[in-house]
């Protein structure tokens, strides 16, 4: 009887804790989420009252919708090199920065710095880089390489990719380096009695004890890039033409420019189910691995 | 365990409510908007006499020549008018004014906005926008700016400032190469292969900016397309015309062809308004497709730049200069501070002083009677001589019939797309049938 007085206690102390981030929780996402679903059955425009409903067709419609092809394309690709390169140079700036090299405390500062950025200032940073502080290197060192990533259908993903690593490496580098330092040196100390190089070191020390933090890494960079949209506002816009639209830019453009806000509720909430589903891929893949290691 | 029972049946009765219910508001007979509930709230709060103190929210959505007027505004108002305050909301006109209004039309529109004449077509029908028909301040707004911001009879906005659109030229190229200004297509050409012949770009573009683009091809289209057939928004709207059986519509599009073979190429999709007009100032390039918006870039880089205006040559040789009512004031129906608008409405209407500075710092042309800008404007005079001979077309015939957001706009990226070897032209006209549903504004 005791014992039941006081888990209720309990559970109404966890409760109170809880409520009031569960209700700003519902309020400002679940409740938006309940309600963009169900506009998704509606062509509204977004202006009128009404809200006529119409079954599954936009989930019909973004089936064969070429401009959505398009969009997840380039979100899919832009996602996947991000993940590659971001994790890669993140972890060998960990690397480097971890070890005894002079001056370690400015470099992260400066490889940190700019993830403090907005990304729509990032953007507009690497638009005039890409248009004229590096094409009047050109011009200053008899060079004729082409800068002008942003402008071509060709290049315009590269571009994008060297102003979010640029942005955002220095922040993951933080958390490979946090993991790197959390690794008992005792392990190193062993392997090296054992006659391990630094090299297997590192595969078979190293590698597997950051597993949680690849999780996070590569949780974080996948969702982050599958929504990527202020990046593309200021820097191309989108462009040229749609070569650079990813999907979230597809949605607002949709449903608030072009007034299909029905049709863009439909498109954000099949983003958000793919969103779920590869996050619980990921961390339920990358677990195990934690697991193993 | 009950206590869990309870939290969670409660949230999923709050999502399950508003999923069925939806917001706010009610539909009259014709579907318009009535007044949500937060404005009714504000008519219990109206200023009971005429000097209480009011603040008036401003949506304003500007162009990049507009921002830091809303300063000049709030000193005018504060020396008549004291007790009222503007709070203003400045966003960008071209991506933000609709996504901005849209957010409003649910939760209450703000006292007043600001943005443009062809805005009037999409709020003005809608029963949002207060009637300023007889309104003693618009007798001092030009008779021209009327036709556009007029819906069945009734005036919806005060057209403050004009832009004029067509070919801006660097003068000083024309007369020392001795270039006469061309009037039909084939002279375009010959004007085209001589600075070609000389070296000089002929076209500055920066079609990093869609937005350019949809612009330039709305110019051609007043003049080949609107023009000669006022009503074709509609006709496009009732299947009775497409783009991609108009062969007006399609030299339209062509135009953006001519001009992307005869800029720079390689750099036009990289490059911004301000590195463009730079380019035209320091005579890299002869010529540039655009608006009185340029000028404020021009004179900033070179005060004594020498630059004139003319119409885009369309195919049967009688273009006309295109004029586009801009910054326009609009109020709220709804609002419960009719009253303290006017004011700010007569302020910005009778307050000469005040207008002078807004046209000098924009670089615009007046709309309102007996105040003429001073600020130095070499294109004025050829402005001057397209008017005297009626050679000057409202924008909006073309604007007030194709929705800019959703559509021109995204046309626009489908020329950038056939420019860029993407798409065919046929691609690119077909795609703006497709979605014609969402042309009307």
């Amino acid at each position: 009887m005791q014992k039941n007085s006081l888990e209720r206690k309990e559970t109404l102390q966890h409760m109170t804790l809880i409520l009031p981030g569960m209700l700003i929780f519902t309020i400002g996402l679940i409740i938006p989420l309940f309600l963009a679903f169900r506009y998704s059955f509606t062509n509204w425009d977004g202006m009128t009252i009404d809200k006529p409903f119409i079954g599954i067709q936009n989930y019909i419609k973004l089936f064969s919708d070429v401009y959505v092809k398009d969009a997840w394309l380039f979100t899919i690709k832009f996602t996947l090199w991000n993940t590659i390169l971001q994790n890669i140079f993140a972890l060998l700036f960990a690397v480097a920065l971890d070890s005894s090299i002079k001056g370690k405390k400015i470099y992260r500062t400066i490889l940190f710095l700019p993830c403090l950025i907005s990304a729509l200032v990032t953007g507009f940073l690497w638009l005039k880089m890409f248009s004229n502080v590096l094409p009047a290197l050109n011009d200053l060192l008899g060079t004729n390489i082409n800068f002008l990533l942003l402008g071509n259908k060709d290049t315009v993903l590269s571009g994008l990719l060297i102003a979010n690593n640029w942005q955002w490496v220095g922040y993951w580098m933080l958390i490979y380096l946090a993991a790197l330092q959390s690794i008992p040196s005792d392990l190193y100390e062993a392997a090296k009695v054992d006659g391990a190089s630094k090299i297997r070191q590192f595969i078979h020390i190293t590698i597997p004890m950051l597993a949680p933090a690849f999780t996070i890494c590569i949780v974080g960079i996948t969702t982050g890039s599958l929504k990527v949209y202020d990046l593309l506002v200021s820097a191309t816009g989108g462009g040229p033409g749609r070569a650079s639209t990813s999907i979230i830019q597809l949605i607002y453009t949709t449903a608030i420019s072009g007034r299909q806000y029905g049709y863009g509720c439909a498109l954000s909430i099949s983003l958000v189910a793919i969103l779920l589903i590869v996050a619980l891929i990921q961390v339920k893949v990358l677990r195990k691995k934690e697991v193993q290691a | 365990m009950n206590f869990k029972k309870i939290c969670s049946f409660t949230m999923v009765g709050i999502m399950g409510a508003t999923t069925l219910v939806g917001c706010g508001g009610k539909t009259s007979s014709e579907g318009a908007i009535t007044t949500p509930a937060s404005v009714e709230k504000k008519d219990e709060a109206a200023p009971a006499s005429s000097n209480e103190k009011v603040t008036l929210r401003v949506l304003a959505g500007q162009s990049t020549t507009d921002a830091g007027i809303e300063d000049m505004i709030d000193e005018a108002l504060a020396k008549k008018y004291p007790e009222i305050t503007l709070e203003w909301e400045c966003i960008d006109w071209g991506k933000d004014f609709q996504p901005k209004m849209q957010q409003y039309m649910q939760s209450g529109l703000p006292d007043i906005m600001i943005g443009k004449a062809q805005d009037i077509a999409t709020y003005g029908a809608q029963g949002l926008l207060g009637d300023l028909t007889g309104k003693s301040y618009m007798d001092n707004v030009l008779g021209e700016a009327l036709p556009g911001v007029t819906i069945d009879g009734k005036v919806y906005g005060l057209v403050y400032n004009a832009l004029y659109q067509g070919v801006y030229y660097n003068k000083k190229i024309f007369t020392d190469n001795n270039i006469a200004i061309p009037t039909t297509q084939e002279e375009l050409k010959a004007v085209i292969d001589k600075l070609n012949s000389l070296g000089i770009t002929p076209f500055a573009t920066h079609h990093a900016d869609t937005w350019s683009i949809g612009n330039i091809t709305m110019q051609f289209a007043i003049n080949d397309v609107f023009n000669k057939f006022p009503t074709w928004g509609d006709d496009l709207r009732a299947d009775k015309v497409s783009f991609i059986d108009s062969p007006e519509y399609r030299s339209a599009y062509e135009y953006n062809k001519l001009i992307f073979d005869n800029t720079w190429k390689d750099e036009t999709f990289s490059l911004e308004q301000t590195e463009c007009d730079a380019r035209l100032v320091q005579g890299k390039a002869a010529m540039k497709v655009s608006g009185s918006w340029s000028i404020q870039n021009f004179l900033d880089i070179d005060e004594n730049f020498e630059f004139g205006i003319f119409p885009f040559p369309n195919q049967t040789g009688d273009a006309k200069l295109i004029f586009e009512p801009n910054i326009t004031l609009m109020k709220s129906a709804e609002s419960p501070y009719q009253e303290a608008i006017d004011k700010v409405f007569e302020v910005m209407t009778t307050d000469k002083e005040l207008a002078l500075e807004i046209y000098n710092y924009t670089k615009t042309a007046s709309m309102l009677k007996d105040v003429s800008p001073t600020f130095p404007n070499p294109s004025q005079v050829d402005i001057d001589k397209y008017a005297a001979s009626g050679q000057i077309v409202d924008a909006n015939t073309g604007n007030n019939q194709l929705q800019w957001g959703g559509f021109q706009e995204e046309n626009a990226k489908d020329i950038a797309e056939w420019l860029q070897g993407n798409a065919s032209l046929d691609d690119a006209l077909k795609a703006a049938d497709a979605r014609k549903a969402n042309s009307k504004p």
